[in-house]
């Protein structure tokens, strides 16, 4: 079967561009003008593979780049302007997989692709997890969101990026220092007060009785957990 | 200078409600003037004193300045003729120290000229921003309880006159972000409207040159058309940044002649329609239209960038011109029927590289257009604007004088 690859640009002449040479090379290649468009057709789609501008208005490439990582491991290519170094660090760094510079020739761009797919997984190995779900809570990852229940929750950008942690550690103990450096970073790993306060308030947001917490529940001396639930939710179930 | 002697006169002390009433008048001031102003009369029960000085630091020059200054009781009418505690604000910033000085003379019989001088330095965390200073004329001496509500004052007063220069400091900055801002766009404007002609360009070219694909001849008249226009981009860019940077500096000389401007129009539609197929103009030229003094080709310009303005802006509108005489001249108008210009924008829509936020990516441009146009039509001593409404179009009116 033929890769799936997405592309992503808000310029309709570099979408064109793209999909002209990727598809001569056999490559099946959709579009998205944005990086919200491109989120929803990362999870619907599941592609082998995006390309993806650094430029756009609303969200960014990098920043679409991050939420992706949230969800999927999908192999992605940053197309970055050329001279900006930064650029290229940062892309790594949210986790893309390569860089094209733009400009670039149509032939190094289609060399590019081919080895990136070459050293990628093959395509049942992707995983995409677009949904969380614990008891009566479901995280939403390409769209940010967390339903409680069938109703909204909202949540703070640092309350958000802790409860991602639990979910994507859900079942293994996490240390306070450890959420402390992966949420506020490694300057904040001994500011435990900040982590117990801001566990109270998700807890206030999320559980039916804080006292008696479901979600994210305290290991004594050891850490927090979200506890392993069998309600793991397939993206065939949408929301 | 000498040592603090016994009091000879009994102040009350000084009560919590009084520290508390201090504090609510410094937080509640925002500079150190409104500061003393609203101080000076509520101490002077605690704190008896004649004179008043404050001499601040100034940050850029670090020359000593005169901040405040108020004579409150004896020394009133002797105006510039008493002591002011000039030379004792020096040695107090330079020391960093309170500074005690009592007259110099005990039997002088005249109260002005027996001075008792308390200076105390405004040091706020490490930086000594300046000094107060008390005189009194003739008795009572400092007693060291209010020596120490002294220093206790110029803590309190150090604060607002940091909070003073933070803030002056912080306009100051704010300016130079605000030209480096302009700067930074500008920058990145030009260079993603560079970029981006160009990488199309590379793009396009170089997959026709791909020898491990083949495309039919329609794909390939396609490429080499989007190569074309884009390299015209690239033209259009370049030749507008030149005139800006001309015209700015005002190496643009304009060759004035005698013109017909409903010929000018004429030929200036027409060429307009090769560009633009689809394009409806309704000129409405009054005749006869008298003639005027201009640079035909540079009029031609105006007009054609407010007409391709048009096509790119309001893509579904046709666009009217009209043309009539005024007093001392005669006025051309360009309008569309298209989503107009956000009031907030009007005001800044004729700056060098300034865009509307709401224009988007989709629809390219230079934020250079309009302020040639300006700067062509000031160099003919004309005006130009612009009138509109959201969702009700916009419309450039020009005048042009008929003599320069």
């Amino acid at each position: 079967m033929s890769a799936r690859i997405l592309v992503v640009d808000d310029e309709q002449l570099y979408r064109h561009l793209l999909k002209v040479n990727l598809e001569t090379e056999g490559y099946e290649v959709s579009a998205a003008k944005d990086g919200e468009e491109a989120l929803e057709m990362v999870s619907s789609r599941h592609p082998d593979l995006v390309m993806l501008d650094v430029a756009m208005p609303k969200l960014d490439g990098f920043e679409t780049c991050e939420r992706i990582r949230q969800f999927s491991d999908v192999p992605v290519i940053m197309l970055t302007a050329r001279g900006e170094e930064q650029d290229r660090v940062h892309g790594l760094n949210v986790g893309a997989d390569d860089y094209v510079l733009k400009p670039f020739s149509a032939t190094e761009l289609v060399a590019r692709v081919r080895a990136v797919l070459r050293r990628a997984k093959t395509t049942s190995q992707i995983i995409h997890k677009r949904y969380f779900s614990h008891l009566n809570l479901r995280i939403d990852f390409a769209r940010a969101e967390v339903w409680k229940s069938d109703h909204p929750v909202y949540l703070s950008a640092t309350e958000y990026r802790l409860l991602i942690q639990f979910a994507q550690h859900s079942g293994r103990i996490l240390a306070a220092e450890e959420l402390l450096s992966a949420v506020w970073g490694e300057s904040y790993r001994e500011d435990k007060e900040i982590l117990w306060v801001s566990i109270a308030r998700l807890r206030q947001k999320l559980e039916d009785d804080p006292h008696n917490p479901q979600h994210i529940v305290t290991r004594s001396g050891l850490g927090y957990m979200m506890p392993a639930s069998e309600g793991v939710s397939s993206d065939e179930k949408g929301l | 200078m000498t040592t603090i002697p016994a009091p000879t006169r009994v102040f009350p002390p000084v009560d919590t409600n009084f520290l508390y009433l201090i504090n609510k008048i410094l937080s509640g001031v925002d500079n150190l003037h409104g500061a003393l102003d609203a101080l000076v009369p509520v101490i002077r029960p605690y704190f008896i004193f004649d004179n008043v000085v404050v001499f601040l630091i100034d940050p850029m020059t670090l020359n000593l300045d005169v901040a405040y200054a108020r004579a409150t009781g004896r020394g009133k009418s002797a105006e510039a003729d008493v002591a002011w505690g000039e030379i004792i604000g020096s040695q107090v910033i330079e020391s960093r120290q309170s500074i005690l000085q009592e007259p110099q003379d005990p039997d002088e019989t005249d109260r002005l000229r027996r001075p008792h001088t308390l200076g105390v330095p405004l040091i706020s965390q490490t930086e000594t921003l300046g000094a107060i200073i008390f005189i009194r004329f003739g008795s009572p001496q400092y007693t060291p309880e209010q020596i120490a509500f002294a220093e206790f004052l110029a803590d309190q007063l150090a604060v607002v006159a940091a909070r003073e220069n933070l803030k002056s400091e912080n306009r100051r900055l704010e300016f130079q972000y605000r030209t480096f801002q302009v700067q930074e766009d500008f920058i990145s404007t030009l260079s993603h409207e560079l970029r981006t002609p160009l990488g199309f360009i590379k793009g396009y070219t170089t997959t026709l040159l791909r020898t491990d694909a083949s495309w039919d001849e329609q794909t390939k008249l396609e490429f080499l058309t989007i190569i074309d226009q884009e390299t015209d981009r690239l033209q259009d860019l370049l030749s507008n940044l030149l005139d800006s940077a001309k015209l700015q500096s005002g190496q643009i000389m304009m060759d004035f002649q005698v013109v017909r401007l409903d010929a000018l129009i004429k030929d200036v539609i027409l060429r307009s329609r090769l560009h633009h197929p689809a394009l409806v103009v309704e000129a409405d030229v009054e005749e006869p239209i008298k003639n005027i003094q201009a640079d035909p080709r540079r009029l031609a310009q105006i007009l054609e960038n407010l007409i391709n303005n048009a096509v790119k802006y309001a893509p579904d509108s046709p666009v009217m011109v009209k043309i009539y005489s005024a007093p001392n001249g005669v006025i051309t108008e360009v309008s569309d029927h298209g989503p107009g210009i956000p009031e907030k924008y009007q005001a800044k829509i004729f700056d060098r590289f300034f865009r509307v936020p709401e224009s988007g990516s989709s629809v390219h441009g230079s934020g250079l257009g309009l302020f040639i146009c300006k700067q062509i039509v000031q160099a003919h001593n004309g005006t130009i604007d612009l009138r509109s409404r959201v969702g009700e179009g916009a419309t450039f009116r020009i005048f042009l004088p008929d003599r320069l």
